[in-house]
């Protein structure tokens, strides 16, 4: 990569950085939430990305980091009366600890065992929360106590996104994340090279649900209100999928252009087409699949010989 | 407030988890053939029951004709539907890795039920058939679900001999064991494909019409039914077709179980519990299933 | 003049009128999210035609401050969430002037914490849960009665007829659980005995265990918070497993005209909750029911005479303030006091709905006949219900 491309990268994202960060003061509340939304896809497709794009083990149940995450911060902020920062912490905290318990029995399978064991996890979470309801409200939802902070969490958001991203560019370029592109090629060889593969794609998995967790922390924070059925969607999982899928499984930027570019498809369908923007929805879903299963980057890679670190 | 437990409870609950267990197998059933000979996996199997719900409503609302008669109409509908879905998207993931074959199903899928929302609307139906119970002695034997337990046992056990003892039935288990030898064995393994499809999306198509008469008919409701088949098909061995009819008799009696012996909201729990349990000790499933 | 000099009058004037606020006099926009897809699609579907009919209607009289009224609508798919990034938009980007409530309480619980934050009234028609009101909000209105009543018919009913044990069973979301509690707490104040509670989790079609314990608890009255599809299971397996309550009544679903349609005389002696009938004397209603299925080629459910009403009742306080101000319409909603097609309206200082009343039916004869309470029922309730095997 020659001086002057690295200067007008460095340049345009410097601007992007500042554009973003200054938005909340002139845009408008719907315009900040969505961006929000944005950051928040990213800090998911992202995630998703680390275990699923550099492992190779498809997780279809990812959703039950966010949900976890989402009700543990809830609940520290109305039933223990934490801040909302430090419950979002908590809520990343939560969810390694339940990929930690999970990861232990199902990493040890293949394939569609895992996808459909991960599937299994985030309906059993939800049923779980469901039948506490002491603590979590149960069908009934729980409740934030009123407060309007949708601007930090707009910044906070942001910043997550920048970790998880950061993140994996420190990976992919890693010795770590080197092993774990090897276990996605053949598991067996890199078994055969002597790479502890159980306790590489543990840690990949942790670090996949931090992410998450914090996020729905977030999220439940900023909308005021969760439920079971909305926090543990099986759609988002999906979507977050479609994601990175979009933008190229296994690479840095690979999420963040899918997020974007997929969450503003989404808002323009939705708002022209009310009735029929899951058709539409699925059918985008069909056509990145099809015919670009690579992705946007993964495709240019190919084509110009780009770096793996994109 | 607790209720005390008699075996004769137990018994009750008991029948009626055999009799969810056969329509789970039959459903399954299709969704094992689909990962068994193609490798794919195939999220928009509830659409299917959901069309073939349809279907016999349709027909039973419009023409007024006997809701079992439009099993097999249903049955048929589908499988022209599957095959078409075979030979147009679902061939290009065959073989490919599990997340294509996740993903494009899945767009099938809520496409299909953003489809069926707009043309039947999500109005709940259901199909006034048969109700009530036979008494034999304490036991009370719930009508449709028997009947619609005799109808997918039937089903069922016609596949299977389809499988083990036709032509057709070994082409499909051939490709199942080894795609390469089946091509050199001079099996058109593109027209089992589209077979294979066809008759799994029949078979849900089937358990579909068979659900008409028992639940409220929307087209949201095949979502659970896929997740269920999932479930099942790890649970006994996935590829492995006894292993469907093991895992889908096994899902309904633990259901039951735990709605009796807990709560209805715990059963979805323990089903997962057991099912990473069996996981845990067999990692492809009770009846071993095939390394992928 | 120079040129240029004239150029630039010409733009300056052309950028201050596009930046005047464009319909000063234009339509007055009212904005809502909807859930047109979704668990909710069809009770959505509904609201949306009442709320359109009550526009039309108002644009039929004059309007509203002599502006034509118009609607705004998206699909929040029934989800709380996507709804609150609705009602931002709604609010903040396409400027709506009012806004009305959305389909279903967790939907309206979330959207409020948003109109709240901006200061703008709404009159949410389908909010039937409590604690929506009572968190110290002073915008957000509500016109049915609360699902803690659902099944106060039922429970009064049994207690005057002597009846001693109740099981309360419902589905595990938020309206239904508000709904047995309420029944729960009812039963208890009139010396009932609650032998039996159990949640089930929505979509479950299987409830021959729960009935198998009910049965073994033998209760006089079934009270089951419900919506539709669990309705039709639990009735069909209760005449399976032969489950014989001297009264058995639902919550939402039982009302649909769709319940008799598939249970045929399996309904017969199921006790309902509606927020409301055509049948009853509110000023107005034979007139709406005529014109809703003149225009939408169906019958109105309570939750299409539910949305026109709030509209017309959020109107109504507009006409009375004289203008749009959030707090000068707030002041009428609260001292409001009047009679719509859908019954009463008066709420307290939260906007907790205080005058509506609910009424309880019976299938009798293929036709729903209220029969609670006393001063609105049509007949008295066929009592007990004869066990099944007797039918």
């Amino acid at each position: 990569m020659n001086a002057r491309r690295g200067w007008f990268l460095g340049a345009l994202s410097l601007s992007v950085v500042v554009a973003l960060a200054i938005y909340p003061a002139f845009g408008t509340g719907y315009g900040v939430r969505s961006t929000l939304q944005i950051f928040m896809w990213i800090a998911l497709a992202g995630s998703w990305n680390l275990i699923s794009g550099l492992t190779g083990y498809v997780s279809f149940g990812h959703v039950a980091f966010f949900g976890i995450g989402a009700y543990a911060g809830a609940i520290l902020v109305t039933s223990a009366g934490w801040s909302w920062p430090t419950a979002a912490l908590a809520g990343g905290v939560a969810a390694v600890l339940l990929a930690l318990l999970i990861g232990y029995p199902c990493l040890r399978l293949k394939g569609p065992y895992f996808a459909i064991a991960m599937l299994g996890l985030n309906e059993v979470v939800r049923a779980l929360v469901s039948y506490f309801e002491g603590l979590t409200g149960g069908g009934n939802g729980l409740s934030l106590p009123t407060a309007d902070v949708t601007r930090s969490i707009y910044y906070v958001m942001g910043l997550l996104a920048v970790v998880i991203i950061a993140g994996t560019y420190l990976i992919i370029t890693s010795r770590f994340g080197l092993r774990l592109m090897t276990i996605r090629e053949d598991e067996v060889a890199a078994e055969a090279m002597g790479i502890d593969t159980f306790h590489h794609k543990l840690a990949a998995f942790l670090l996949s649900a931090v992410g998450p967790g914090v996020a729905g922390a977030l999220t439940a924070r900023d909308q005021g209100y969760i439920e079971p059925i909305s926090v543990f969607p099986l759609a988002v999982t999906v979507t977050m999928i479609v994601m990175v899928l979009f933008g190229g499984k296994g690479t840095v930027w690979g999420p963040v252009l899918g997020a974007v570019a997929l969450f503003v498809i989404q808002e323009l369908v939705w708002a022209h087409y009310p009735y029929v923007h899951p058709l539409l929805f699925g059918a985008i879903i069909v056509a990145v699949v099809l015919l670009m299963p690579r992705g946007v980057l993964g495709l240019l890679q190919l084509k110009y010989h780009l770096p793996r670190t994109i | 407030m607790t209720v005390v437990l008699t075996p004769e409870m137990v018994g009750q609950v008991l029948i009626s988890g055999v009799l969810s267990g056969a329509l789970y197998a039959m459903v399954a059933l299709g969704l094992a053939l689909i990962y068994g000979v193609m490798r794919v996996i195939n999220i928009a199997h509830g659409p299917m029951l959901m069309l073939g719900a349809y279907v016999t409503f349709f027909l039973y609302s419009r023409t007024g004709m006997n809701p079992l008669l439009t099993v097999p109409v249903a049955m048929a509908a589908l499988f022209v539907v599957g095959v078409v879905l075979q030979r147009t998207l679902v061939f290009r993931v065959v073989d490919a890795p599990e997340l294509s074959s996740l993903l494009l199903t899945f767009g099938i899928s809520i496409a299909l039920v953003n489809l069926a929302q707009n043309a039947f609307t999500s109005d709940l139906r259901s199909v006034e058939y048969i109700t009530g119970s036979w008494l034999i002695g304490n036991f009370a034997l719930s009508k449709p679900r028997f009947i619609a337990f005799v109808f997918a046992a039937a089903m069922t056990g016609v596949a299977f001999l389809f499988l083990k003892a036709t032509r057709l039935g070994k082409a499909i288990r051939a490709t199942s064991q080894s795609r390469e030898v089946a091509m050199v064995c001079g099996i058109d393994v593109a027209r089992i494909h589209l077979l294979t499809f066809g008759l799994a999306s029949a078979l849900a198509a089937g358990g579909g019409a068979l659900l008409a008469v028992i639940v409220a008919i929307q087209p949201e409701m095949g979502g659970v039914w896929t997740f269920k088949s999932f479930l099942v098909i790890v649970l006994g061995g996935a590829g492995n077709y006894p292993g469907a009819l093991l895992g889908g008799l096994l899902l309904g009696l633990v259901e039951q179980l735990a709605s009796l012996f807990l709560t209805t909201q715990l059963s979805e729990v323990v089903a997962y519990v057991l099912l990473v349990l069996v996981l845990l000790v067999r990692p492809t499933g009770l009846l071993g299933g095939r390394q992928t | 003049m120079t040129f240029k000099a004239l150029g630039s009058l010409v733009l300056a004037v052309a950028v201050a009128m596009l930046s005047m606020p464009a319909d000063a006099q234009g339509p007055i926009r009212i904005g809502a999210s909807l859930s047109l897809t979704g668990t909710y699609a069809k009770l959505g579907k509904n609201q949306h035609e009442g709320y359109q009919l009550c526009i039309k209607d108002l644009n039929a009289k004059g309007g509203l401050l002599g502006r034509k009224a118009e609607l705004v609508m998206y699909d929040d798919q029934s989800l709380p969430a996507t709804a609150v990034r609705l009602y931002e938009k709604l609010i903040t980007e396409d400027k709506v002037d009012a806004v009305m409530g959305p389909y279903s309480s967790p939907v309206s619980e979330a959207a409020a914490n948003v109109t709240e934050k901006y200061k703008k009234v709404m009159v949410a028609p389908l909010a039937a849960t409590t604690s929506i009101f009572k968190k110290g909000r002073k915008y957000i209105f509500m016109v049915i009665t609360p699902a803690e009543a659902y099944l106060e018919g039922l429970i009064d009913m049994a207690a005057k007829r002597g009846l001693k044990t109740v099981a309360v069973i419902n589905e595990d979301t938020l309206f239904s659980k508000a709904a047995a509690s309420g029944a729960v707490e009812l039963a208890k104040k009139k010396g009932m005995q609650v032998v039996y509670q159990e949640a089930y989790p929505k979509g479950n079609t299987d409830f021959s265990a729960l009935l198998t314990k009910v049965r073994a608890a033998n209760p006089d009255v079934i009270a089951a918070g419900t919506y539709f599809d669990d309705a039709v299971a639990l009735t069909r397996q209760m005449k399976e497993l032969n489950v014989n309550p001297k009264m058995y009544g639902v919550t939402v679903g039982g009302d649909l005209p769709e319940f008799y349609d598939v249970l045929k005389q399996n309904a017969e002696f199921i006790y309902g909750a509606t927020q409301w009938e055509h049948t009853l004397p509110y000023p107005g209603n034979q007139e709406f029911f005529d014109a809703y299925k003149k225009e939408f080629n169906h019958e109105p459910s309570y939750h299409s005479a539910a949305g026109y009403a709030g509209c017309t009742i959020y109107a109504e306080a507009v006409k009375r303030a004289g203008s749009l101000d959030a707090d000068r319409v707030r002041e009428q909603l609260l001292k409001l006091e009047t009679k719509t097609i859908f019954g009463e309206y008066k709420v307290d200082q939260d906007g907790f709905q205080t005058a509506h009343k609910m009424v309880t039916f019976q299938w009798q004869g293929e036709k729903k006949i209220t029969v609670w309470p006393d001063d609105l029922a049509q007949a008295k309730p066929r009592f007990p219900t004869p066990p099944w095997n007797q039918r």
